[in-house]
């Protein structure tokens, strides 16, 4: 086990290396930084004097290795827009947008795996049909008008809740269901998959010979195993919880990553977007590894070398 | 001859499918005594498969029992409900199946599903439940039980994973024990040895077993009686030497026919021309005839029943 953290952790740093290239190159894909950073007024001379002291009169790869040395003391440079070093201010984000998607992940567990059991158990009842009818309308319904949807209802009509904003857990309910539901739905109908095709294998009829209540047969003897492939997707979908999910923290006022990544690209704060796309991609890899630990924790055949 | 310990009469399991309903088991009837090996045989899908899933309950949609009685120990298992049934299974009435392999669940330790029977029918805590399963491990001869408890099931080779079979099923010291194709599955060596290791814990615990093979070889072995079932039916019944001695179905002659001899040299095997009839178009009269060389057109047009042709000798046959 430690071996095989050891072996992930080490293979972080090719990683993060391919990444900081192309962070780097970010800023040049996307037009002429010098530009983006002077006004209107500013003369030629101007223009040189900016260009020497960011050094990109310098060969392209000295520029580089300054920025990744830089970014290895976490100096992703300063945001003009807030006129601060970058990376704290993406880093302030992150409990926000951790908060939004461990809540988005709670509710789309908590509705999918008892869901996708119960239908895959009673498959083809009403229930069965009625929840795949569920799962198809959960994930075709877009987060924009599901979001508005639930203000209308929970805190305009009702009053129930916040219609928008961080701050008591109450805020959290309506994004967290926004969010959460089309992972659910999509989950309902992996679990629900998944679980058909373990219920057919011969170790279940085994466990049935038994004599084992069909709740062991099912909770215990079926359900570890189709959690397998279902393991994955909540690794994709964490992913992208992370990178922040640009509408309905905008819908919900929520500050967020994504909402902090937009503002950079529309005002061209290149500083915070590379500082941002950086921390992202890392907490995706560190996710990937997590799923990775928890696929050889469900399933014992999986060695750790 | 004890009082029957299990009494199958005119079972019927059919499977109703979007072609139609296919008779697997037929009206079959057959008994088990305490402690008798009965072997059911047949070619593949002739319903000793179905058969004995339906003696466990454990017959899935599409298949149903729609008829029959099935007496254990004088109580009707078709009469019981589900969880009655439940309590019975893995207690009194156990199984063991083909494919060792993944009969096991890959993800618990032998040591739970060995477990739970104990924990599900005598009620025992995980440390007991642990204890008494590295005992009945050491019984089916496993050695280093201690240690293979705490094992995965893939980390064993087939032939321990099938004693860990039938150290689950016996756990409870069953009345009847159903074993399915034990050794199919199985190196010829080891086939060897879980056959002595059924045998020895069948002398021991006096468990009916009901073998369900297509192997002659291991019915000769093992079995006290013989049931030779064709296209869902019993088309022949008796004591093993008579069966092997004088079998009267042509079915059975062509199966032991088709058995090479230690005292013949010759290039090639007899066989059964044709194949099993499709269960959706059953053949008029006898559903052997089609493959029967002694066929007459009596065959073709009339149904034989099951018959004594000589002591507690029973054939399907116009001319046993």
């Amino acid at each position: 086990m430690r071996q095989y953290l050891l072996k992930s952790i080490l293979q972080i740093v090719p990683v993060l290396f391919l990444i900081s290239i192309i962070v780097f190159v970010l800023v040049y894909v996307t037009g002429d930084p010098v530009s983006l950073m002077l006004s209107d007024t500013a003369t030629d001379e101007d223009r040189e004097i900016l260009i020497a002291a960011l050094g990109l009169d310098q060969p392209m790869h000295i520029q580089y290795f300054r920025f990744l040395g830089n970014m290895l003391q976490g100096d992703f440079g300063t945001s003009f827009r807030y006129d601060m070093p970058a990376l704290p201010i993406v880093l302030e984000r992150l409990p926000a947008t951790f908060e939004l998607a461990i809540a988005a992940m709670i509710v789309a567990t908590v509705i999918s795996i008892p869901l996708g059991i119960l239908s895959a158990t009673k498959r083809n009842s009403f229930l069965d049909i009625f929840v795949s009818g569920a799962s198809v309308l959960g994930k075709a319904m877009p987060h924009f008008w599901l979001g508005i949807m639930l203000i209308l209802l929970f805190a305009v009509e009702w009053k129930t809740l916040p219609v928008s904003g961080r701050g008591s857990w109450d805020h959290l309910i309506l994004p967290a269901f926004t969010l959460g539901t089309g992972i659910a739905a999509e989950m309902t109908r992996l679990i629900r998959s998944s679980m058909l095709e373990i219920l057919g294998q011969d170790y279940i009829r085994t466990a049935r010979s038994k004599g084992l209540i069909e709740t062991i047969v099912v909770y215990k003897h079926a359900l570890r195993n189709s959690l397998i492939p279902v393991v994955t997707i909540m690794a994709l979908q964490t992913s992208t919880l992370i990178g922040g999910t640009l509408i309905t923290e905008t819908i919900f006022s929520w500050p967020g990553m994504g909402q902090l990544i937009i503002q950079a690209v529309n005002t061209r704060d290149m500083a915070i977007v590379q500082a941002a796309v950086f921390v992202v991609a890392f907490l995706v890899i560190v996710s990937n590894i997590l799923a990775d630990i928890l696929y050889r924790v469900l399933d014992p055949r999986i060695k750790y070398n | 001859m004890e009082a029957n310990l299990l009494e199958v009469k005119h079972l019927q399991t059919h499977f109703k499918t979007e072609d139609g309903v296919v008779p697997s088991v037929n009206g079959v009837s057959f008994s088990v005594a305490k402690g008798e090996t009965l072997a059911i045989v047949g070619e593949s899908g002739c319903g000793k498969s179905v058969t004995s899933l339906s003696i466990m309950g454990l017959v899935a949609p599409p298949g149903e029992v729609v008829g029959g009685e099935i007496w254990l120990e004088g109580q009707n298992l078709l009469a019981l409900s589900k969880k009655e049934l439940r309590k019975l299974r893995g207690n009194k009435l156990s199984m063991i199946f083909q494919e060792p392999m993944t009969s096991l669940n890959p993800v618990f330790t032998i040591g739970n599903q060995l477990g739970e029977v104990f924990r599900q029918h005598r009620q025992m805590d995980k440390k007991e439940a642990r204890a008494h399963s590295v005992e009945m491990l050491e019984h089916v001869g496993i050695p280093n039980a201690e240690k293979i408890v705490d094992s995965f099931p893939h980390q064993l080779s087939g032939g321990m994973r099938q004693r860990v079979m039938i150290a689950m099923a016996l756990a409870c010291n069953p009345a009847l024990l159903i074993a399915d194709e034990p050794t199919t599955a199985l190196d010829v060596t080891i086939q060897a040895q879980i056959l002595e290791l059924l045998k020895k814990l069948n002398k021991e615990f006096q468990t009916g077993v009901i073998l369900i093979t297509h192997d002659l070889g291991v019915v000769a072995e093992m079995a006290d009686r013989v049931v030779v079932m064709y296209a869902g039916e019993v088309v022949e019944q008796a004591d093993v030497f008579s069966l092997f001695a004088e079998p009267k179905h042509p079915y059975t002659k062509g199966l032991l026919g088709s058995l090479p001899k230690l005292d013949e040299n010759r290039e090639e095997l007899d066989s059964i021309p044709g194949s099993v009839p499709n269960p959706l178009d059953m053949p008029d009269g006898c559903a052997f005839h089609p493959r029967c060389p002694a066929a007459t057109e009596e065959c073709k047009q009339n149904k034989p029943q099951l018959q004594e042709v000589a002591l507690n000798h029973l054939a399907r046959c116009f001319y046993a």
